[in-house]
């Protein structure tokens, strides 16, 4: 069954890139038109994300809106672009945190706008690139390509010790993406025997997917382990160094405890769009990366390690948050905010059951939301004072109320008041945890994170807002000008929209979790059953050459779900 | 009842789908206020937000009338049976996943219709008694905005049909309460107090999620287990569950249903069946746990989560520190309604809180030893709305005790009347402040009652009505709870029950001595010369008015407690009026308790039980007489002007005047613990060992080997030429040693 052909994603990739040609065109010094053009295209790239958002049906087959072309096929590379449920929710995140982005540098940048500006357009057809890939290597360019915009972000238009910052944040990401780029390279030429080998994302998939049966079972029993396929012996020895080395860019990416230092760092000196895009839309790279490839690849590893990646991210939940009640710098106490934040996303998704999936999902979004909205409004506050710490700050309630109302309100929303967006992914991702083959412990020691948060946003909220104003500049601070009312605005509706209207997004999100789940349940086979298998392959718009292989089954019929214990 | 209020004349229909106008009324005034507020001035200001508040009263009166017709019935999707005195609406999905789901459903029965009434009509007092005590704030349109938006809150939280719902309005009241304690910010004592009073609560709101999610893995592994004939294994119960999810409050009350039924406990010799409660889960998370043993820890996680909120051991010390908020909102939030979401809470699972009485005595324990160490803490409290907190956080522990000892419909009474009596003198408390400048220390004022007659006698008659002096509501409704601690048996714990009945006597003991002390002090006698006013203002009419009518609710009230003369459900004892109103709403939990023998009635015939009631109410109002007998003599008389403590009980005084340093025991065993793990774990792990031995270290290895490289790599072609031939020189003396070898 082949999806009706679509170059939307084409534009939805690209046009921020042509933007990013026609910004080049400017002279240096129309800093307006710079601006404008940046803002025209984010609009523009915000137009196609919901056109594909829109476009995307919950019903369909997985992968919609693919585009597929031929591209180094000598390689076995294919261009080749489609969404899943998460990713057109990630993109219509990503594609709307874009003019907000522009809009909250408008007056912050001054100095070299024409390549502040270039950087945001390349970094976003990047990010989008990433997300839209279906052709694995197609997918480790984009996310490599990210890299270079986003350090010269930090290292450029950063704070004091921006350079120091953006080559950590460089190194650390590189480590782990050349390990992955390894184990892609090996997973490759393990898919098959020469000539049938692709790099296209649902044929390595399916390829890999009997071999991995065997070893799921021969894991389960040895008896099982005794006439293993060749693909299958290679799986069973070196999966887990593969696995390993997903993983670990992934989690680097995350980032997870205790791979997260990066993060503190280029948080503190980014400017506040690099923050914005940092945490709104990189951060989820690494989940999605997670969700889209470690798991699927290596389900066998994935259960094999959950335990350990579930302990990563519950001491994530619970030290990223009392990291965050040691901090002074207000950047630096989001960042690790961010830790505890994405620990619950990761932990959702080791579930392997529906709600807490479906939990992660939702909370990738919300974690883009209010995190992304917090460092867009600290930005405010830093454009006017230029200082970080909570000291430096008091009453600003007084001076700047609705500031203040905006702010507050995305406090309620990141530690999950009901009624606002992070309510929703918590409660799931909870429920999940509790619902898993998880120890209950591990449940209620996350649940602990519910008092952490509050402990530590309020605490934030106490120094900068409440008390009486001490330090005479912060008392003739001037309220929102209608341009940051205008950016913040979005954000603040936005959370309570998806607090109180989640399902529409969910439905989304609902077929990819089912999916995921049944995929990363191959690893624990009931021998017995064939049938279920047919339907957990992927099926994608084919090149019209032979040469690859052909995958024909019916994908209509629904997954059942294996995510509870029965 | 029927016949004293005519038939309710509208469409049933028309009340169930108008519910969510309750809610969004003073949502819309919330809203309204916050965003025009400025520009709205102060006149609309009020009128907005009383008017909405006011319509939601004029509702909630409609779905009480709607509540009295016994045609007034909706259809339980959980099970084929029909809920009578009951009005429910469903209005979409919230949210659904995997097997769970949520709706935005609302479910009034005559439980949240009373507490409507009391939200609505309290609320709309101290709207109005607002307008001017606030009269001169700057904030007056975000005060007004704030207390209408709790007003929607509490009003969701008492309608909301499932668990999930609940907590939206329990978090949403703690939140209101957070944004009003802190209402003037710019003081940093109160707006700590305000975060301190989230927290604590979060702690709270942790029980309560987790109890929830174990109730959800409760429902699942029930239906997995239960066998044929019981109301979760039906093919009703499934189609409830795909369309109102595990946590809705029928679908817990037919859990509860199928636990007693496969109890063993009370039926040794019935065959089993294969879901016993006492028998251990088979499959699934909660796997090697037994029905039983997971419902007692639900229940102590909502009793963790129900302390929080209700001010109990050993989360009470936020409330104290609330009344740094504006003094209607003491009034409203902090004594009225928000805390009382606990014992709503209780009352509205009470099916599965009988089903545990192990979780129960531990509910009348908390509750009895939170009563009486408020009790004592306000013996020693000089700040006139202090010492009324205290007496809340006592009073909320007489609620749990009547939980605890499964006389929802007393423990709900005292929650009613307490509304009324306390609101009063909170309200009365704030007019004395606004009339006082500001004073709220009791020694500092003294002879208010020629000054201020109207506050000093609804406050006389709100005292009055907490002591328990007969005519007025306290007195039953605090006694019907007594009662029950004397003749409830709960199975296995009747002797606690009893003895909690004693150390009840003496928190009742205690709230009459100094609940006189505080009105003694502030009204009669003179003026001291300490009082910051030479001359005290009684307050206007939108202050004196609710004080009056909530005076006079004190004293109607009684007629909640008042035995009905005819008995109609019951052959040996007299019920009261709201135990018979109520009777719909417990009417399963009485069921269950009974048929699993967890919780009887004794077994006395009606003489007994009469005389034991007389002689009960008897005991308990001699003690009341004479307390706060024991407290007017001393306080008119011998302590007056200026008179020393008596030296030997300084020390004692002392250590209740500091509250026991329950607040410094706290701050030393958990915050500063807390703060200082995230100091070590920061300073130690974060930036030294994860930092910098491991990811600088790592970067400085690479750096150190490249530097070492370097120094090969100089390009001095001499030096590379000499380190070959010493290579060669070495290789050739290894190659010649192993050929001579």
């Amino acid at each position: 069954m082949n999806a009706s052909s679509s170059p939307l994603l084409n534009y939805v990739v690209f046009l921020p890139m042509a933007f990013a040609f026609l910004v080049l065109l400017l002279p240096g010094n129309e800093k307006g038109q710079i601006r404008f053009a940046t803002l025209l295209g984010m609009l523009v790239n915000l137009v196609t994300g919901i056109w594909a958002f829109a476009a995307f049906n919950p019903a369909g087959s997985e992968f919609q809106l693919e585009y597929r072309l031929f591209w180094l096929s000598d390689l076995g590379i294919s261009y080749h672009l489609g969404v899943d449920g998460l990713a057109v929710a990630l993109v219509l995140l990503t594609a709307l945190l874009g003019p907000l982005v522009v809009l909250s540098s408008w007056r912050f940048v001054e100095e070299r706008v024409k390549e502040f500006h270039v950087c945001l357009l390349v970094l976003q057809t990047a990010m989008m690139g990433a997300l839209c890939s279906l052709d694995v290597m197609l997918f480790y360019i984009f996310f490599e390509a990210m890299l270079i915009p986003m350090y010269f972000l930090i290292g450029v238009f950063g704070s004091e010790e921006r350079q120091k910052a953006a080559l950590k944040f460089f190194l650390y990401t590189l480590v782990g993406s050349l390990l992955m780029l390894l184990a892609l390279l090996w997973v490759f030429f393990l898919s098959g025997p020469e000539g049938t080998r692709s790099f296209d994302y649902a044929a390595l998939y399916n390829n890999l997917m009997e071999a991995n049966r065997e070893v799921s079972l021969c894991m389960q029993n040895n008896a099982h382990c005794s006439n293993l396929s060749a693909t299958a012996a290679a799986l069973l020895k070196w999966g887990p160094w593969m696995f390993g080395a997903f993983a670990l860019a992934f989690a680097i990416k995350v980032p997870m405890f205790p791979v997260h230092t990066w993060l503190p760092d280029a948080h503190v000196q980014a400017p506040v769009a690099g923050s914005m895009v940092l945490a709104g839309v990189l951060l989820k790279m690494g989940t999605f990366g997670f969700w889209r490839y470690a798991m699927p690849l290596f389900p066998a590893q994935a259960w094999a390690y959950q335990n350990v990646l579930v302990a990563l991210s519950l001491i994530g939940i619970v030290y990223g948050a009392l990291m965050c009640l040691a901090q002074k710098d207000i950047k630096k106490l989001i960042a690790y905010s961010s830790v505890s934040h994405m620990g619950f996303c990761m932990l959702g998704m080791l579930t392997f059951q529906a709600e807490g999936t479906m939990g992660a999902a939702y909370q990738m979004l919300n974690h883009g939301v209010s995190t992304g909205a917090l460092f867009l409004l600290f930005g405010m506050l830093y454009e006017r004072r230029h200082l970080r710490n909570m000291t430096d700050y008091g009453g600003i309630a007084k001076a700047m109320p609705i500031f203040t109302v905006f702010f507050l309100i995305i406090t309620f929303s990141s530690i999950a008041v009901p009624g606002t967006n992070g309510f929703v992914g918590e409660f799931l991702v909870l429920l999940g945890t509790f619902k898993s083959n998880l120890p209950l412990w591990a449940g209620i020691l996350a649940t602990t994170g519910v008092i952490f948060g509050a402990a530590y946003m309020l605490w934030v909220v106490q120094r900068v807002f409440f008390g009486p104003v001490t330090q005479q500049a912060n008392a003739g601070l001037k309220d929102l000008r209608f341009r940051e009312f205008v950016t913040a605005l979005p954000l603040v509706l936005l959370v309570f929209v998806m607090g109180l209207k989640p399902q529409p997004i969910l439905e989304v999100l609902s077929p990819s979790v089912k999916r995921y789940v049944a995929r990363v349940h191959q690893a624990k086979p009931n021998p017995e059953s064939n049938t279920a298998r047919e339907l957990l392959r992927m099926h994608v718009r084919e090149l019209p050459t032979p040469k690859l292989a052909q995958a024909q089954v019916d994908d209509s019929q629904p997954l059942n779900q294996p995510g509870e214990r029965q | 009842m029927e016949k004293l209020f005519p038939e309710y004349p509208f469409s049933i229909q028309n009340i169930e789908n108008g519910l969510w106008l309750i809610i969004a009324l003073p949502l819309l005034g919330a809203l309204i206020n916050g965003v025009f507020g400025k520009a709205l001035g102060r006149k609309n200001v009020h009128w907005v937000a009383c008017a909405s508040v006011g319509g939601s009263f004029l509702l909630s009166l409609l779905v009480m009338w709607a509540l009295g017709n016994v045609n007034t019935s909706v259809f339980n999707p959980f099970s084929p049976d029909i809920s009578r005195y009951a009005l429910s609406a469903d209005y979409g999905t919230w949210f659904s996943a995997g097997s769970f789901k949520v709706s935005f459903g609302l479910w009034a029965d005559r439980l949240s219709a009373t507490m409507l009434l009391v939200i609505t009509g309290v609320g709309f007092l101290i709207h109005l008694y607002s307008t001017s005590y606030m009269e001169h704030d700057k904030g007056y349109a975000k005060y007004f905005c704030f207390l209408n938006l709790f007003v929607a809150m509490m009003l969701t939280l008492v309608l909301a049909d499932s668990l999930v719902l609940l907590f939206v309005g329990w978090e949403g009241v703690g939140l209101c309460s957070y944004l009003l304690i802190g209402f003037w910010y710019d003081d940093n004592a109160k707006a700590w107090a305000g975060r301190k009073a989230f927290i604590t609560n979060r702690i709270g709101d942790f029980g309560f999620l987790v109890a929830s999610f174990l109730l959800v893995l409760l429902v699942t592994a029930a239906v997995r287990e239960a066998p044929q004939g019981t109301p979760v294994s039906s093919y009703r119960f499934s189609t409830g569950l795909s369309e109102k999810g595990p946590l809705a409050f029928q679908s817990l009350s037919a859990l509860a249903t199928t636990l007693a039924a496969t109890d063993t406990t009370a039926k040794p010799n019935q065959e089993t069946p294969a879901l016993v409660m006492n028998r251990d889960i088979e499959t699934g998370p909660l796997k090697g746990y037994s029905y039983a043993g997971v419902l007692t820890a639900v229940l102590l996680f909502f009793l963790l989560g129900a302390a929080g909120k209700s001010a109990q051991l050993p989360l009470y010390v936020w409330l104290p520190d609330a009344m740094a908020g504006p003094t209607p909102v003491s009034a409203l939030i902090h004594a009225a309604t928000m805390v009382t979401a606990g014992v709503y809470l209780f009352c509205r699972i009470s099916y599965l809180v009988v089903l545990s009485p192990f979780a129960m005595a531990t509910i009348a324990v908390v509750g009895c030893l939170t009563a009486l160490i408020a009790a004592l803490i306000a013996f020693a409290q000089d700040d006139i709305k202090k010492i009324l907190a205290y007496s809340t956080v006592s009073q909320l522990g007489f609620m749990f005790m009547g939980i605890g000892c499964g006389l929802f419909w007393a423990a709900f009474l005292h929650v009613v009347t307490h509304a009324f009596f306390k609101a009063c003198m909170f309200l009365g408390a704030g007019s004395v402040m606004h009339g006082n400048g500001d004073e709220t220390n009791i020694k500092r004022l003294g002879g208010l009652r020629r000054e201020m007659p109207w506050t000093s006698w609804t406050f006389l008659i709100g005292t009055l009505a907490i002591t328990g002096i007969v005519p007025l509501s306290g007195f039953f409704s605090k006694d019907a709870i007594l009662f029950g601690l004397e003749t409830q048996q709960l199975t296995g714990y009747v002797p606690v029950l009893h003895t909690l009945y004693w150390l009840g006597l003496i928190a009742a003991a205690c709230t009459a001595f100094y609940m006189v002390r505080l009105y003694v002090l502030t009204f009669e006698g003179k003026r001291s010369p300490l009082a910051k006013l030479p001359h005290a203002h009684e307050s206007a009419w939108p202050m004196t008015l609710p004080l009056v009518v909530l005076a006079a609710l004190s004293v109607l009230a009684i007629a909640h407690g008042l035995p009905l003369l005819s008995l109609p459900h019951s052959p040996h004892h007299s019920q009261t009026l709201m135990e018979a109103y109520l009777f719909p709403v417990f009417n399963v939990a009485n069921q269950l308790g009974a048929d699993t023998q967890k919780l009887l009635k004794t077994g006395l015939d009606k003489t007994e039980w009469t005389s034991l009631l007389w002689t009960g109410w008897f005991k308990a109002w001699l003690i009341a007489l004479v307390s706060g007998g024991i407290s007017a003599l001393l306080y008119f008389k011998l302590w007056r002007g200026g008179r020393k403590f008596p030296a030997i009980l300084e020390p004692l005084r002392r250590f209740a005047q500091n509250k026991f340093f329950v607040d410094e025991l706290y701050e030393l065993l958990f915050i500063e613990r807390a703060k200082g793990l995230a100091k070590g774990l920061y300073r130690y792990v974060d930036a030294f060992f994860v930092d910098r031995v491991a990811v600088h270290g790592t970067a400085q290895t690479v750096g150190f080997l490249g530097r070492v490289l370097c120094w090969f790599q100089n390009g001095n072609v001499q030096a590379y030429a000499s380190a070959i031939a010493l290579a060669l020189a070495v290789g050739l003396t290894y190659a010649l040693l192993q050929v001579l070898s």
